[in-house]
């Protein structure tokens, strides 16, 4: 697999922290692996929605990767949830396809970007430093040169 | 990381085979909660989350084929009609066995199996009359929310005002209004033209995302193609009014994988000057247009009932490991502990030499120190093999189901006790042995709702799971609420069979005679069916349970049910054991099989049948004796008697001398070393020797199997010929010492 730029954050040039919420653990350790590579760190995981919020306020992460259908409670309405709580929270939707409505909904709720599954390294990548580096709060600052 | 994209894809496929287990069990659990409340939709949508996470995990490795036909059956569950379509919970059974024999063809990298005729009875769910195309809407309460999606994507209320072929740049009369008084405001107006990258999947979504993206530069005065178009366009365009650069628009716009191209405008140069700002006043911005749109679809979703959040945290934290790390850590404990007594001789031996050394002291406290530790370490590692039998019980719903139906039963599971732990391994090795009594139970414990309510029964049987601690063992039962085992017909057959003579049989005790079901062969059943009662039966669950240094018992009244009991072990690798001598050699036996000690002579040994026994205070006690009988004249013999417990009954062991007590490491012996299942291991001691462990159920069956005339022969048969030795000296390495 190719290789990839670590993203930092510009604060404090520390790793990226991430919560992955998703029911499946293949697709949680799927992820886990694909942000390592991205020099990234799992903050935290969640299977389900309610899961997320709490995970959420206790380990504040710079990136929520948050899957669509979830029981207890679904991505969508975390999502909205967290912003609500939390209006600079980076939340990236990793839909699987056929879920267009619920990704338009969870972007007008509040969600950054969304990545549809399979996710692809290096879509999620290039998503990750659009997500990190535009938003202002945090830039990318790629110590190898990846900058946004 | 370094892998090759090879690699790395077996690993996800080993992954997904792993957590897949979890989904089909899931799947199963859920089927089965949908036949007991047919057309229960909250049910229905769980199967649908549980097939559509299975569907993109298998796509997710390249398992086309298996994601394929997962995506069809959320497809037609997502139909109106089909969802409530009794056959769903068939389906739903019928999948997750095609998902198992896929995945275990994909993992020997055989032919997968054919799923036509499954893919046939998915589409005829949907074929139904009454069945509309609908896709359901992403939440609960789909019935409404999804018709009016209908009614958006057939016949939407507002055409696309302009073409999304060519920017256009007819505005209406409020969008121009909106214009000028931007301008007015002193800020620029742009359009910005975004063309959309034709390979992304989502392109409504992807506008949205565009649309956020611009709106954080400014208010947006107006979207073409309209927002309410669900039809996908190449352009969009955006009139906005802002404040940023053409280079910061043009940043922000250029969204990876969803925009190719952003080219920016200017439409209206700001004008400090313009008067007109009153004009325009009352016009409001049309910028919230868009989100007013989609409001309705924002209820929230009531929790399920189904899972507890309990179990949902838990999952989070558990750590997925090989078990045979897991086995390497226990192996050197194991090592430890033959370390500890291989130190703890050489300072009883440091001790005895030099009685007066101050230094004695000093060692028996490090070595006290040392052993808590130790067992400490002991017990965290082998806490780490534990799991609970849950992960064990939760097949046998489907189980029962299926047996239930194919023998014309209604039957319910009871399960309790599922947090019970115990070791994997032997968990593992009590899969097949728990799965035959369950099905007996179901198959011939059980009689038919007729026969049950001519008993003044309830037509519905019962059988029970339950597991339990008790000491150092955790016992499973299965139970049922049945006729119960007819003792007169298993000691008629018994007799068929030559098991047992006439005058023998009539003074068997009803325990006695039960114990019969476990001999090879033996089957009441009058008609062999395809599920239980194919004549390999009970003594495969036994043969089973001696290797686990297991045993188990019946216990059954007639007409009300039977009850069997597993007593297992709570693991299989270290045991406190009792050392004994028979014949100048050492062997041990699990302390905790030990009830207690008894001295005594041999001239208390009395026979009984050619059995020999022993009157310990009020009990008689059968004995097992391992080493040859002492010869007549030595009537005055003492002899060492260690009472054990086996099952449920008591039986005196007859030993030369004692030993001591031990904590011994069970190096496990295979087959071909050793040509006798009486013993069940052995270990090494701190100086080397090599100790035998036996087996007490096999050696109690192999006593009480023996014809009474032969027991004296049988019994000097115990001991290990010498070449088993020789060989056994070989495997554990210890040479000639034992």
């Amino acid at each position: 697999m190719e290789q990839f730029a670590p993203v930092k954050r510009s604060k404090d040039g520390q790793a990226v922290r991430y919560l992955i919420v998703d029911d499946s653990v293949f697709a949680r350790k799927n992820l886990a692996r694909m942000i390592e590579t991205f020099g990234g760190q799992v903050a935290a995981e969640a299977g389900d929605g309610l899961t997320a919020i709490s995970e959420f306020d206790r380990t504040h992460p710079d990136i929520v990767l948050m899957d669509i259908t979830m029981p207890q409670m679904e991505g969508i309405e975390a999502a909205e949830r967290i912003v609500q709580q939390h209006p600079e929270a980076r939340i990236v939707m990793v839909p699987s396809v056929g879920y267009q409505e619920n990704i338009v909904a969870a972007l007008q709720r509040g969600a950054r970007h969304f990545v549809q599954k399979p996710v692809k390294p290096e879509v999620l990548y290039e998503v990750i430093k659009y997500v990190l580096g535009e938003d202002g709060l945090v830039a990318s600052a790629a110590g190898a040169g990846a900058g946004a | 990381m370094t892998q090759s994209p090879d690699e790395r894809g077996l690993e996800l496929r080993e992954l997904f085979y792993e957590t897949s287990q979890e989904l089909l069990q899931a799947l199963n659990d859920q089927a089965l909660e949908l036949e007991k409340q047919p057309g229960d939709e909250e049910i229905v949508r769980g199967i649908r989350r549980t097939v559509h996470t299975l569907k993109g995990d298998a796509a997710a490795c390249g398992l086309r084929e298996l994601s394929e036909l997962a995506h069809q059956l959320e497809d037609a569950l997502s139909v109106e009609g089909a969802a409530a379509h009794s056959a769903v919970a068939e389906i739903a059974f019928a999948i997750a066995d095609a998902f198992v024999e896929m995945i275990a063809a994909y993992r020997r990298g055989g032919k997968l199996p054919s799923t036509k005729a499954l893919s046939k009875r998915i589409q005829d769910l949907t074929a139904a009359p009454e069945a509309k195309k609908i896709r359901r809407g992403r939440k609960a309460n789909a019935a409404a929310t999804s018709k009016t999606a209908a009614a958006k994507s057939s016949a939407p209320k507002s055409p696309p005002l302009g073409t999304s072929a060519k920017p256009s740049s007819d505005w209406t009369e409020p969008e121009r209004l909106a214009m000028t008084r931007a301008q007015s405001e002193g800020q620029d107006v742009v359009q910005v033209t975004v063309k959309m990258d034709p390979h992304c999947a989502m392109p409504i979504a992807g506008r949205q995302l565009v649309h956020n993206a611009i709106s954080t530069m400014g208010p947006v005065i107006a979207v073409r193609p309209d927002v309410k178009s669900a039809a996908a366009s190449k352009y969009v365009e955006f009139v906005l009014a802002t404040m940023q650069t053409a280079e910061q628009i043009a940043a922000k716009c250029k969204i990876p994988t969803i925009v190719d191209e952003v080219t920016v405008e200017l439409l209206l140069a700001p004008d400090p000057a313009a008067k007109k700002a009153e004009q325009i006043a009352e016009q409001p911005p049309v910028s919230d247009l868009p989100q007013a749109s989609e409001a309705p679809s924002a209820e929230p979703v009531p929790p399920a009932r189904t899972e507890s959040p309990a179990t949902q945290a838990i999952q989070e934290n558990i750590l997925r490991v090989e078990a045979g790390r897991i086995d390497n850590v226990l192996n050197l404990v194991g090592e430890l502990i033959i370390g500890k007594s291989m130190l703890q001789q050489a300072i009883s031996e440091f001790s005895r030499r030099y009685p007066k050394e101050l230094l004695r002291g000093k060692f028996a406290d490090a070595m006290t120190f040392q052993s808590r530790v130790l067992n400490d370490l002991q017990r965290s590692v082998m806490k780490i093999r534990m799991v609970p039998v849950d992960q064990l019980f939760r097949r046998f719903p489907r189980l029962v189901r299926d047996v239930a139906r194919q023998c014309g039963r209604e039957v319910e599971l009871a399960v309790s006790g599922e947090d019970t732990d115990l070791d994997k391994g032997i968990l593992d090795a009590i899969a097949e042995p728990l799965t035959h009594l369950v099905r007996n139970a179901v198959s011939h414990g059980i009689e038919s709702a007729d026969e049950r309510r001519k008993a003044g029964k309830p037509p519905q049987g019962t059988v029970r799971l339950n597991a339990y601690h008790q000491g150092n063992h955790v016992i499973l039962e299965v139970g049922d609420d049945g006729r119960g085992i007819d003792a007169p017909k298993i000691r008629a057959k018994a007799l068929e069979l030559g098991l047992t003579t006439p005058e023998d049989a009539a003074r068997l005790t009803e325990s006695d005679t039960l114990d019969f079901i476990f001999r090879p062969g033996f089957s009441t059943a009058e008609q062999v069916t395809e599920i239980s009662g194919r004549g390999v039966g009970m003594d495969v669950v036994q043969s089973v349970l001696h290797r686990l240094k297991a045993s188990i018992n019946v216990e059954t009244r007639s007409g009300e049910g039977t009850t069997f009991r597993l007593k297992l072990p709570l693991t299989l690798a270290i045991i406190r054991a009792l050392l004994f001598w028979v014949e100048q050699r050492l062997y041990a036996i699990p302390l905790n099989a030990v009830v207690e000690i008894a001295r005594t002579f041999e001239s208390e040994v009395h026979q009984v049948d050619n059995y020999e026994v022993l009157q310990l205070r009020n009990q008689v006690l059968p004995l097992l004796r391992l080493g040859r009988p002492a010869p007549e004249q030595d009537r005055r013999a003492k002899l060492f008697v260690l009472v054990i417990l086996v099952g449920e009954r008591k039986y005196g062991l007859i030993v030369d001398a004692l030993e001591g007590e031990e904590e011994l490491v069970i190096k496990a012996l295979d087959d071909q070393t050793f040509s006798t299942d009486l013993v069940s291991g052995a270990s090494i001691l701190g100086d080397g020797r090599v100790v035998l462990i036996l087996n007490l159920p096999a050696v109690v069956e192999h006593v009480a199997q023996a014809r009474p005339e032969e027991a004296g022969h049988a019994a000097s048969g115990l001991l290990l010929s010498h070449t088993d030795r020789m060989r056994l000296a070989m495997t554990t390495g210890a040479g000639g010492q034992a």
